[in-house]
């Protein structure tokens, strides 16, 4: 056989790999759903969810709402990472900065943000504003935490070399500090990711007219379970895909990186 | 031009002490040392006894009591006038071999085609043709290290400072490191300062070998070295003259080992 097409039967095989478990659960799902051992109201087949989801698709109101959400938590995500980058390295620079942030960091890590969300409703009302602040808080706090872990764990004798061959002063921050904490910052990143789209749709079901969130809310209130799921799937499509851009992006940025021999020699056996 | 009255390196009453959960600890108590323009000398002794904290003082690494005077001027903090070597390497994981070697001349403002040129030369002098766009965890130790000490020599720097550069190399490595090292220091005659726990390698690179005792460290006794440096290694290292003095200066670290090892046994 042709390398090539060795190669496009290969990873034809591959994918089908990777699909089987998600066919498997389908099939068991469908099958759970036929027998009648669950109510139909309950727990909609597949087929009925695929048909509310082409209903949905085909009326463009799902993409309006899609859109929405996506918006709030791409500004909430990016607002996050920005402001979670910035702190974390003034928590590394300033030990007066970090004595003041440390406890509230520490303190508000573990709280689940959308315990928050009735408070922020009633401070910003309902919509975008609200939905962005949940977001925005939620990828805030592993920013600071994996970029203050990255920049405190460089090595001092990387900083003396950069000094010695003639970096100065502010310099040093963004040549070495934050250049060696790239892997977790992305790592914080990818967590912030998940967050992101959690933190949007929950706070869209409490406090919003519109977005996924509402429309998941909305169809569950009415029993239209099918088109719950519909929209569910929906949200799962595109943050599987959000996520494996992002690692692509990864990988792409850490070639030098120990972690990617370990992801290339998975990929070459 | 060579400056006969003025050392090169100045080292004047450097004292360190170091904030310890024990309370603070004396690593240098009022060290002086003066080094001559391309004058090759070796700091050696017991481990802990405060060698690297001295070579990082005079890097400008490290804030201390006393001194350090380059060329007349007490030192301010790090400077491109001192290449530092290290044991572990410290390339940017981050660069390629290329542009760890040249990112020093990039931060210094050489012109790129310049710069390249260096680059060039350099990645030729250290024999890794072919490796220029690999990351340094692709690289084995000495190839780190052929690596490390290229980009300190890429911005031409009239003072190294070595820190145990080969310490961490396996033995048959580390002497082909010293001959490369000794063959750039021949031809460059800089200023070198080289800390090393290795009796040998200090008596086979070095015109003058300072032994410093246990802590709080002090430089207790200097050796000058005066070996053809130009006779192959298997004759030098054989011959009586290199083993009478390397002998000596073994004996005396011992002497500060043994002491150190007292003081870490005993109450500290």
């Amino acid at each position: 056989m042709p390398d090539r097409l060795k190669k496009t039967f290969g990873s034809g095989l591959w994918l089908m790999g990777r699909a089987a478990p998600l066919v498997l659960f389908g099939a068991v799902w469908q099958g759970l759903a036929s027998s009648g051992l669950v109510n139909r109201d309950f727990l909609p087949s597949p087929i009925s969810v695929a048909a509310a989801f082409t209903d949905l698709f085909s009326g463009g109101d799902i993409a309006k709402n899609l859109f929405v959400t996506l918006f709030r938590a791409a500004a909430g995500l990016i607002a996050g990472a920005a402001c979670g980058v910035w702190i974390g390295l003034m928590m590394a620079r300033s030990q007066h900065f970090k004595e003041y942030v440390m406890p509230i960091v520490g303190g508000t890590y573990s709280l689940p943000k959308s315990a928050l969300i009735p408070l922020f409703a009633l401070w910003f009302g309902i919509g975008n504003a609200t939905a962005i602040a949940a977001v925005f808080l939620a990828c805030l706090l592993p920013m600071i935490v994996n970029t203050y872990h990255g920049v405190t764990t460089t090595p001092k004798v990387l900083v003396w070399s950069a000094q010695a061959l003639g970096t100065t002063g502010r310099e040093v921050w963004s040549r070495v500090y934050l250049r060696n904490a790239l892997p977790d910052i992305l790592t914080g990143l990818r967590i912030a990711l998940g967050f992101s789209f959690v933190l949007a749709i929950s706070a869209e079901m409490i406090a919003s007219t519109n977005g996924i969130g509402k429309l998941i809310f909305m169809y569950g209130e009415n029993g239209a379970y099918d088109y719950m799921f519909a929209a569910i799937a929906c949200v799962v499509v595109v943050a599987f895909f959000a996520d494996r851009g992002l690692v692509l992006v990864t990988r792409r940025l850490l070639g030098w990186h120990e972690s990617a021999t370990a992801e290339q020699g998975r990929r070459r056996a | 031009m060579l400056d006969l009255v003025r050392p090169k390196i100045d080292i004047r009453g450097v004292s360190k002490t170091y904030a310890s959960v024990d309370g603070p600890v004396v690593a240098l108590r009022d060290t002086n040392l003066a080094v001559n323009e391309g004058e090759f000398v070796s700091i050696v002794g017991p481990s802990g006894c405060g060698k690297s904290t001295l070579l990082y003082i005079v890097g400008g690494f490290l804030d201390a009591d006393g001194e350090v005077v380059i060329d007349g001027a007490p030192i301010t903090g790090p400077g491109t006038d001192r290449g530092v070597v290290f044991q572990e390497y410290a390339l940017f994981p981050w660069l390629t071999v290329r542009n760890n070697i040249g990112y020093g001349l990039e931060r210094q403002g050489v012109p790129a085609a310049e710069g390249e040129k260096i680059v060039d030369r350099l990645i030729g002098v250290i024999g890794l043709a072919g490796f220029e766009n690999r990351y340094p965890r692709e690289l084995s130790g000495g190839m780190k290290q052929r690596v490390a000490i290229a980009r300190t020599l890429a911005c031409d720097p009239a003072i190294l400072l070595l820190d145990e550069p080969f310490g961490a190399l396996d033995a048959q490595t580390r002497e082909i490191m010293q001959d490369e090292l000794l063959r750039i220091w021949l031809g460059t005659r800089k200023t070198v300062l080289l800390v090393t726990h290795d009796v040998t390698e200090a008596v086979y690179l070095s015109n003058r070998i300072c032994v410093m005792s246990a802590r709080p460290g002090q430089i207790i006794e200097e050796f000058v070295v005066t070996l053809d440096r130009e006779r192959p290694r298997e004759e030098l290292v054989l011959s009586p003259e290199f083993n009478n003095i390397r002998n000596e200066v073994w004996l005396c670290v011992r002497r500060q080992a043994l002491v150190a090892g007292q003081q870490n046994a005993g109450p500290s």
